[in-house]
């Protein structure tokens, strides 16, 4: 066996082995430094002895037995018996065999989601829990991938270890009522993980896959075990539909395309139809939630062979209903944006005039730029070139600032030639 | 978001922390000198706590510069300081915060008398298509 084999079937088999000695034993970090042991295990006697027939089961008991010596060694019997019997589920002692990793529910991977987005944690650390322990990554990996140094990385995993091990959270499904909130945060951290990965035109890379690949994978995984949660289904559907632009979007020299521009025949027509599916399935159930509206936004987009053929009318209706369950600057720009592609650009400048008049938006760069393209539109050029300037200095994307700053540049030559 | 914190300073003579060579912080009463460097400290370590802090560097003096300009048509190296200016950079930290509210607060928990902080969003690679 070697190396990336081994690191397949620990990324498959993390979550499943982590849960199992989860569910035996509350604390967190304990469990991963015993799976991790399982696993330093594995590489040393799997190349020699071969793959065991059921490696899941292998590394839970291996785990296991590391787990209670590392109790014996760690604490005194006074001290593991009071830790135990308050971190423990009540049939801890009278539970399933040390290989058995199947729970009442058959769903280890969402119990441990929800307890790496547990609301206790940061957003950081709930992102680098999940890529830790749901996706079994290194943290090397995840910090790669987050353009910061691995310690960096390193001390947000072991805040979050901390923070759950102080607050002694339980390795447990939440109850009916507490699940839609947490599951709400589960989804906010995967889309995260998501957009991190696609809004980026390189570097995102996680091993052999992306961010946006991994964030898709967990999302259908949690679309599969809670299949009618509609804004699980909402998310998906979103992400695939976004996921889909992916080739177009990006022009040979990394530099970001816009939407108007972009080939639309290189859109993956595949993710598309699934996106839409998914869509179709849940809306008529009208509980019609954020992801569901963004995910039905992307499908107009979709539907429309070329740019021009858009039905924005459309689109400004789904970001009028956007704006009543989940309000913020950028809905209402983009519903600006909307009214202002189909009932002009007069219209788009008066829908944006609330946000222009809002002292705290001054420093919110899409603002400028999309009066700019406005004014543009009108011909008003001079007020577009002052509008450009001002969103090509409040910008930190980098793509972004480049194509603002080539419009700009064109503008001021045209001005040129033209006076 | 990633921001860079510049430490703009005149310590007399070089050193750092600036503080201890700054001369406005010199002239503050004893325990307001301490408790700014306590509350210093505590600031790198909530940082690095965090995983909020991605890295920074002291810098040497300006004097120690070496600069380079292109002359006739190739480079002409000269010696520092490269600006006449009363404060030079004189350090930096990379810290990746969750809002700009975050990395203002930090900011100004970084400043004491006689320096100026300059908090600098840094440049993504991410954008928006739309």
């Amino acid at each position: 066996m070697t190396e990336p084999e081994l690191e397949d079937v620990w990324r498959r088999e993390s979550p499943h082995v982590l849960a199992a000695l989860l569910r035996r034993h509350g604390d967190y970090a304990d469990c991963e430094d015993a799976a991790q042991e399982a696993v330093a295990a594995a590489a040393e006697q799997w190349p020699r002895d071969g793959v065991p027939d059921n490696p899941r089961g292998w590394l839970i008991r291996v785990g296991s037995r590391r787990l209670i010596d590392q109790l014996r060694s760690n604490r005194s019997r006074a001290v593991r018996e009071e830790t135990v019997g308050t971190a423990q589920p009540a049939d801890a002692y009278v539970g399933p065999a040390a290989d058995d990793d199947t729970s009442p529910g058959g769903d280890d991977t969402l119990v441990l989601l929800l307890l790496c987005c547990h609301p206790l944690l940061t957003r950081p650390s709930q992102v680098a829990l999940t890529l830790r322990a749901v996706s079994g990554l290194p943290t090397a990996a995840i910090a790669t991938a987050f353009l910061v140094p691995e310690p960096t990385m390193a001390q947000r995993l072991s805040r979050a270890r901390t923070t759950l091990r102080d607050s002694a959270v339980r390795f447990e499904k939440p109850t009916s009522e507490e699940l839609p909130a947490r599951v709400a945060a589960v989804l906010d951290v995967l889309y995260l993980i998501f957009n991190e990965g696609y809004a980026r035109s390189t570097g995102d890379t996680l091993l052999d896959t992306s961010l946006a690949d991994e964030a898709i994978r967990l999302t259908r995984q949690l679309h599969a075990y809670l299949p009618d949660h509609d804004e699980i289904a909402g998310a998906l559907a979103l992400m695939l539909l976004t996921d889909a632009r992916r080739a177009a979007r990006t022009d040979e020299r990394g530099d970001l395309v816009p939407l108007a521009e972009q080939d639309r025949s290189r859109w993956d027509a595949g993710l598309v139809g699934e996106g839409v599916a998914l869509l179709e399935e849940v809306l008529p159930h009208g509980h019609v939630g954020a992801y569901q509206l963004q995910a039905a936004i992307a499908a107009v987009h979709a539907d429309a062979q070329r740019y021009d053929d858009t039905d924005w009318a459309q689109i400004a209706v789904l970001y009028s209903m956007l704006d009543q369950v989940a309000p913020s600057p950028a809905v209402t720009l983009n519903r600006a944006v909307a009214v202002g592609m189909s009932a002009g650009p007069t219209a788009g400048l008066a829908a944006l005039q609330p946000m222009v008049d809002d002292p705290s938006l001054e420093r919110y760069h899409r603002l400028p730029a999309v009066r700019a393209h406005l004014l543009e539109m009108v011909g008003d050029l001079a007020e577009a070139e002052r509008q450009y300037a001002r969103a090509v200095e409040l910008t930190s994307s980098r793509p972004e600032q480049r194509y603002l700053a080539h419009r700009l540049t064109r503008l001021r030559e045209r001005g040129a030639t033209g006076r | 978001m990633k921001y860079v914190i510049l430490i703009h300073s005149n310590p007399e003579p070089w050193g750092h922390p600036t503080s201890d060579f700054v001369a406005e912080h010199q002239a503050l009463p004893q325990e307001q000198r301490h408790a700014l460097n306590a509350d210093f400290e505590a600031l790198l370590t909530e940082l690095s706590d965090n995983g909020e802090l991605v890295g920074g560097e002291a810098l040497a003096a300006p004097s120690a510069a070496r600069l380079y300009r292109w002359d006739a048509g190739r480079p002409l190296a000269t010696d520092g300081p490269y600006s006449e200016a009363k404060e030079h950079l004189a350090g930096f930290f990379l810290i990746d915060v969750e809002t700009q509210e975050r990395a203002e607060a930090v900011a100004a928990r970084l400043i004491g008398p006689g320096e100026t902080v300059e908090l600098r969003p840094t440049m993504s690679g991410g954008g928006d298509d739309q």
